[in-house]
């Protein structure tokens, strides 16, 4: 403030100095002019007087002189009417008098057309008389004031009338016009006035209102009287004068001057404003120049203090505009929201642009009214009641957190609107922020669920911990158990063999129960990956039916597997994954399914979204106990076990929903589940595998099946067989019962045209499939091949199966390629007129020596025992490198094959069989060599192979996969 | 019993028909007129002086001013009418069927005997004579305090320029020059309207007809111009607003205006002396509006004796009116009343000084009541509500002359 006052004052202090110095100055100079000016006015005012003075009384004495001359001429043509009356007209026409007249004594007058007046001016009337000559006003009885000269002159006669004295007239009016002055804008008035101040003539045009002049000034203007008296003085002596007075409230100048006759007084009147017009139009002239020249001189200043204001305003302003411009920018690139407003009317006078990109509400509405935000406002009971905003004290702030939906986007942002109240030049103003603190709410949020999460984590680990403690120590309270009994009873067969069999089931689930929690361990660390591979799908089904079977038959149930459509046979993907999986609905299936239920296993192609993919559908259904509602909601949960009077008695982990759902999810595909308490479940896997490039393999003997002949009490197997086969163009006649497959195949026998395969259901109502070969045996002899369909295990009804003359057995559901894998046999070599006898079981590990490295003596102990159950002998080697040093040493062909723990000091199996394959003994490369080991996942088997191995043999060694690992190494090695 | 009955009921009405019979054997005349008319003393004298000298009885008529014209006109309707019919020659005249109702009396013996101004006045724009003028008369000028006028050195004007010279001569001497009753005093407008309709009869017709109005007329808008500028220039003095009736006497009298336009009777009735000035400081001079260059004086209004020339008794009301035409009558009525003379024989009546010195100026420039009278809708109330608020600049001179205009209109749409 103080900055500014310095600066303003030098220039406010020069424009006082120069408005003062140009006042003093103007003043002096116009006093100086005006009285110059006024002087010179009056002098001219006198002069014109004087002159109009002059040539009044000069026009008086011409007059008379006229009228002398006029006396002379009508005493020289004696009277004469006619002559006098011309000269009197031509001189009228001269002069401008209005009339001439005849004076007699007796006081009447008579015009030159002999009209007779009376006299009334007694007194001029004795002067005349007396020889002098006169001047005389008077008033016609119309009103015209008149002014007649008068001379005597020698007496004489005019027609009748005696006369001593002539006389002409002029109206008032017209000697006026002689007398007007019209050096002052018409605005002066000139009387004639006697000494008394009584108006004789006037020069007003219009008329005359003023009787005596004196008088009237002595009411209307401001002289003394004794200035008054003087006046008369003067005008009675014959003296002249000038006075200054104000008439009413305006200044006037009167100029008296005798005018020659008698006390005869020309009476000027003059305003001051007409004399001093020159004055004032210079006045005005120079008044202007100066007034000009100091504008100019006061504009120059005032633009130079304007234009250092405006610089340093403009340096302000710009100051400010920058300010506003990164205010702008900086508003429009954060997410916090300014908004200014009166405290009082709650008017808003700042809204910062950025309003619009974050809440969606133009800056403009907003400023228009800030309710606007309201409507953004999630919940609408944040509505700030003004009195909160009035109690927030000033220089005080209040905050709140509100949510705020994007008008336009719709989404939804946390707000902190922090309200702070100040006092800006003396107005309080409320300033609003809206800082976005959305990522702080998720954060809050997310640590919040991660602080549910751990806790529900904690818990489940402590439920997992629970569960564990409880599913691991019941099986092993029974090996433990039955240990002890075991010992006990070591030397009682009967019993001993009891024990080991319950030790054995509780090892098994306590095994599986490891294997399953390791999975889904596995799973739910992200580490499980899939081993993508061609499978086939009947093979796939297959193998389910081998497994679930034998449960199904055990409890009575009636399990089917039905194939809809024509799925694809051979599909990529990972089949131990996808066997685990139904395996694991089935088992279940069997599981809640009582004695005598009924299983229904579908498979079904869905419409795939790409051609080089297959969606199928697998759906397992019961009509087993069912869940209830709420389990439903958590079943796919870990540990999650419907508890009731039945699953009670019912061994799981309670794991099995909870793989098979991770499982699922990591191929990809969706798990839904249907079902209801009392009536059963139906549980839904969609899955899709990409199909494999078709192998184009050996047609030729397909060319021998052209007739087919397919019966089955399910019309809808026979006409699914015949879709699929007659796309490979066989031509196929079916009959659902065994009868009339019997004459059908009769018929077409006798008609020489016979079937070249026969397909039979093994369970037929009426007759069976057995039944029906051997008829048609019997009718049409042995030349056609006789299959029999079944999703049964055949072992039991092959030998009557032989009897009966059937060539092969196929097991349902049909597939097109089981179909001519079945049927190629038959006609590679001479069709065998029967199933082959079965040969007896040999021990292929029987007399095999087997390379053992194993770290644990008491793994390798038991491993030693149970190769000698089997016939087979092995040496050991304490750690990787041992085995290595004792294949390398010795011969070749000594060692049958090498069951290679993996964990193991000084080398691990995997680089153990590295080195293996790479020591150059004979049979380093050929010698089978299987991981055993603990660790099961896929890619531990997929790194043994990789590592060289042709094997993986899970731990706790199941000698029924050892046996199986070595029949195929063995077989494998024959071919 | 009806036999009996019948020579009863003509008894009972022939002497119910006895009182409306002369008594002694004269006729009985019916003349009508205003209540308050009918009361002058004239009137009064010269009712008296024809019952007693022509044995005739007279049956006045007298209604309230207010319900003049509704009763006279009823009875005009419908055969009512009296015999003598008293009415001023104004717009009001108009709602009559002069022609049809009245006798025109231009052939009467007792015309000649007229005043030109009353003689004037009664004549309609045919020049047919309307009726006898039997009233009190007055001139309406511009009544000026000589005295006052010598002291300050002036003399009277004789035109419009020395009028203003005169005014603006008064002012500077701290004398208003015009006393303007403003504030209820309606009848100076119509001073100035007078020469322009009274001169220019066909401007007048005219005017009546709708052809043209006040602002169609220059000497209207001069007229109203120079009051606007008069009472700018404080030539009305500074009070002139709330002056009304009763001012102006004190104003007159105290010498604090100069002039006043007004009627010479005004002086008899209600200028009251006491102040610095007397009435026979007074003197007449024209009225001067700006609409006559030499001025102008306004001749009185008169209450007319019209003759019913549908009545029975035309004749008698025809002797009746040269009964009062009458030199040796109506000097008998008139004696004592300050009056302008109606008639040329006049001699009993007092006209004052103030008329008789301005004799020669009356003659020369009075004229007949024009503009209140002869003006359809003229409402000299409604003009001075115009003109008042044109001085209290609330209007402009066009506004005014409009409102003076609209105002006129609507009071001919009322019937006036």
């Amino acid at each position: 403030m103080k900055t500014k006052l310095k600066k303003i004052l030098p220039p406010l202090l020069l424009v006082f100095i120069v408005s003062a110095a140009a006042v003093i100055i103007g003043t002096q100079y116009f006093r100086f002019i005006s009285e110059k000016i006024y002087e010179d006015s009056t002098d001219h005012l006198q002069e014109i007087y004087g002159q109009v003075n002059r040539s009044f009384g000069a026009f008086i004495e011409r007059n008379w002189g006229f009228l002398d001359s006029c006396g002379s001429y009508i005493e020289a043509v004696d009277g004469d009417t006619d002559k006098v009356g011309r000269f009197i007209g031509e001189k009228q026409d001269f002069w401008k008098f209005s009339s001439f007249y005849f004076l007699s004594e007796d006081k009447t007058a008579a015009d030159v057309n002999g009209n007779i007046y009376n006299v009334t001016a007694d007194g001029y009337w004795d002067e005349l008389l007396s020889g002098e000559d006169i001047m005389v006003g008077y008033t016609l009885g119309s009103g015209t004031e008149v002014t007649a000269f008068g001379s005597p002159c020698a007496p004489g006669k005019f027609g009748d009338f005696d006369y001593l004295a002539i006389a002409v007239s002029y109206t008032n009016a017209d000697l006026a016009a002689s007398l007007n002055v019209d050096a002052f804008s018409g605005k002066a008035k000139c009387f004639v006035i006697d000494e008394d101040g009584s108006v004789l003539l006037s020069t007003q045009t219009g008329g005359n209102v003023f009787g005596n002049y004196l008088t009237y000034l002595s009411a209307a203007s401001d002289l003394e009287k004794s200035e008054l008296e003087a006046i008369g003085e003067d005008l009675r002596n014959g003296r002249s004068g000038l006075k200054n007075l104000k008439i009413g409230d305006v200044k006037h100048c009167i100029l008296y001057q005798p005018i020659g006759y008698l006390n005869y007084t020309l009476l000027s009147v003059v305003p001051e404003s007409a004399i001093n017009a020159g004055f004032l139009s210079v006045q005005q002239i120079t008044a202007g120049v100066l007034g000009m020249i100091f504008l100019l001189i006061s504009a120059a200043i005032i633009v130079l203090i304007l234009f250092s204001i405006r610089k340093a305003f403009h340096k302000n302003r710009t100051e400010l505009q920058y300010r506003e411009l990164m205010f702008d920018v900086l508003s429009n690139n954060v997410d916090d929201i300014f908004i200014m407003i009166d405290s009082e009317r709650f008017n808003v006078d700042y809204v910062s642009p950025n309003i619009e990109r974050l809440l969606g509400i133009p800056a403009s509405e907003a400023r228009e009214n800030i309710r606007v935000m309201e409507k953004c406002t999630v919940n609408l009971d944040v509505v700030i009641p003004a009195e909160d905003l009035k109690a927030i004290p000033l220089n005080g702030s209040r905050f709140w957190e509100y949510e705020y939906m994007h008008q336009s986007t719709g989404e939804r942002r946390w707000y902190r609107l922090s309200m702070y109240r100040m006092n800006l030049q003396g107005t309080e103003k409320f300033i609003a922020v809206l800082s976005d603190r959305t990522r702080d709410q998720q954060m809050n949020q997310k640590l919040q669920e991660a602080l549910n999460a751990a806790r529900s984590a904690n818990e489940a680990k402590s439920n997992f911990l629970s569960n564990m403690s409880h599913d691991i120590r019941t099986p092993m309270n029974a090996i433990v158990g039955f240990s002890v009994l075991l010992e006990k009873d070591a030397d009682k067969p009967e019993k001993v063999r009891e024990y080991v069999k319950k030790i054995s089931a509780s090892s098994q689930h306590l095994l599986s129960l490891i294997n399953d929690v390791l999975d889904m361990s596995k799973i739910e660390s992200g580490k499980t990956s899939l081993n993508v591979d061609r499978f086939s799908l009947p093979e796939l089904l297959d193998e389910l039916g081998i497994i679930i079977l034998p449960q199904a038959k055990a409890k009575s149930q009636d399990f089917r597997i039905h194939v809809q459509g024509a799925p694809p046979e051979l599909l990529l993907g990972d089949k131990l994954r996808l066997n685990q999986i139904l395996l694991n609905l089935l088992s279940n299936a069997i599981k809640y399914t009582p004695d005598n239920g009924r299983i229904l296993f579908t498979v079904s192609e869905l419409e795939s979204p790409a051609p080089q993919y297959s969606k199928l559908r697998f759906t397992v259904a019961d009509n087993g106990i069912g869940m209830s509602p709420e389990f439903l909601d958590h079943i796919f949960a870990p540990f999650s076990r419907e508890i009731n009077s039945v699953t009670n008695k019912i061994q799981g982990t309670g794991l099995g929903m909870a793989i098979t759902k991770n499982l699922v999810d990591l191929m990809g595909g969706i798990i839904t589940v249907e079902s209801e308490e009392g009536k059963g479940s139906t549980f839904t896997v969609e899955l899709s595998f990409a199909l494999p490039e078709q192998e184009q393999g050996e047609q030729w003997y397909r060319q021998r099946v052209r007739k087919l002949l397919v019966a089955d009490d399910d019309e809808e197997v026979c006409l699914g067989i015949k879709e699929l086969l007659e796309e490979a163009g066989v031509e196929v006649s079916h009959a659902t019962d065994g009868k009339t497959a019997v004459d059908l195949a009769v018929k077409a026998h006798d008609s020489g045209s016979s079937f070249d395969i026969i397909l039979l259901d093994w369970r037929m109502p009426g007759q069976d499939g057995v039944e029906t070969a051997k008829q048609i045996r019997e009718k049409t002899g042995k030349d056609v091949p006789i299959l029999v369909l079944t999703s049964y295990d055949w072992t039991d009804i092959e030998e009557e199966a032989r009897e009966a003359g059937i060539n092969a057995f196929m097991p349902k559901p049909f597939f097109a390629s089981t179909f001519w894998q079945t049927v190629k046999p038959l006609f590679i070599s001479p069709a065998p007129a029967i199933i082959p006898a079965k040969e007896p079981e040999k021990n292929v590990m029987s007399g095999m020596l087997f390379l053992v490295a194993e770290d644990n003596d008491l793994n390798a102990e038991i491993l030693t025992e149970m190769l000698g159950i089997e016939g087979a002998k092995c040496e050991l080697a304490a750690n990787g490198l041992e085995a290595l040093e004792m294949f390398k040493n010795s011969l070749p062909g000594h060692y049958d094959m090498i069951l290679m723990d993996v964990q193991m000091p000084v080398m691990n199996g995997y680089e153990a069989t590295k080195a293996i394959r790479a020591c150059g003994h004979p049979s380093a490369k050929t010698i089978p060599i299987a991981a055993m080991t603990a660790n099961t996942f896929a890619e531990d088997v997929r790194n043994a192979l990789d590592a060289g191995m042709d094997g993986h043999l899970a731990k706790p060694i199941d000698m029924n996969a050892v046996r199986e690992f070595v029949g195929k190494m063995v077989s494998e090695r024959r071919k | 019993m009806k036999k009996r009955l019948i020579p009863l009921i003509l008894s009972i009405l022939i002497l119910l028909a006895l009182p409306s019979c002369s008594t002694g054997g004269g006729i009985t005349l019916k003349l009508m007129g205003k209540k308050s008319d009918l009361e002058k003393n004239y009137m009064k004298k010269i009712f008296d002086l024809y019952e007693e000298s022509t044995g005739n009885r007279l049956e006045i008529i007298s209604v309230d001013d207010q319900d003049y014209e509704n009763e006279a006109l009823k009875r005009f309707e419908n055969g009512t009418a009296p015999d003598i019919f008293l009415h001023f020659h104004n717009a009001d005249l108009n709602l009559y069927d002069v022609e049809g109702d009245f006798r025109y009396l231009n052939d009467e013996s007792w015309v000649s005997d007229l005043s030109e101004g009353a003689l004037s006045y009664c004549t309609d724009k045919d020049g047919n004579l309307l009726g006898l003028p039997f009233w009190e008369s007055s001139v309406s000028g511009c009544y000026y305090n000589k005295t006052l006028l010598d002291s300050l050195g002036l003399k009277p004007a004789s035109t419009q320029a020395e009028f203003d010279m005169l005014c603006q001569a008064l002012v500077e001497t701290g004398v208003a020059p015009i006393c303007w009753p403003a504030d209820g005093c309606s009848w100076m407008a119509q001073f100035g309207l007078d020469p322009i309709f009274a001169d220019d009869p066909v401007m007048l017709e005219k005017i009546n007809s709708g052809e043209i109005g006040y602002s169609d007329i220059p000497q209207v808008r001069d007229m109203t111009v120079w009051l606007s500028e008069a009472a700018e220039k404080g030539w009305f003095g500074d009070d002139y607003l709330s002056t009304g009736w009763d001012g102006i006497s004190p104003t007159l009298s105290s010498g604090s205006a100069a002039m006043t336009f007004i009627w010479d009777t005004w002086f008899y009735t209600d200028f009251k002396d006491g102040g610095k000035y007397s009435i026979d400081d007074f003197a007449l001079m024209p009225i001067f509006m700006n609409t006559a260059p030499n001025g102008t004086y306004e001749g009185g209004n008169l209450n007319m004796m019209m003759v019913n020339k549908n009545g029975d008794k035309v004749e008698a009301a025809l002797e009746f009116l040269e009964f009062c035409a009458t030199p040796e009558n109506y000097n008998a009525a008139f004696e004592g009343i300050s009056t302008v003379s109606c008639f040329k024989g006049q001699t009993t009546n007092i006209q004052s000084k103030m008329v008789t010195d301005a004799e020669q100026s009356i003659k020369e420039n009075e004229r007949v009541s024009t503009a209140a009278s002869r003006i359809m809708g003229y409402n000299a109330e409604d003009m001075m509500t115009a003109l008042n608020r044109m001085f209290r600049n609330k209007i402009t001179v066009d506004e005014c002359i409009a409102e003076m205009d609209s105002s006129r209109v609507e009071e001919i749409a009322r019937g006036y």
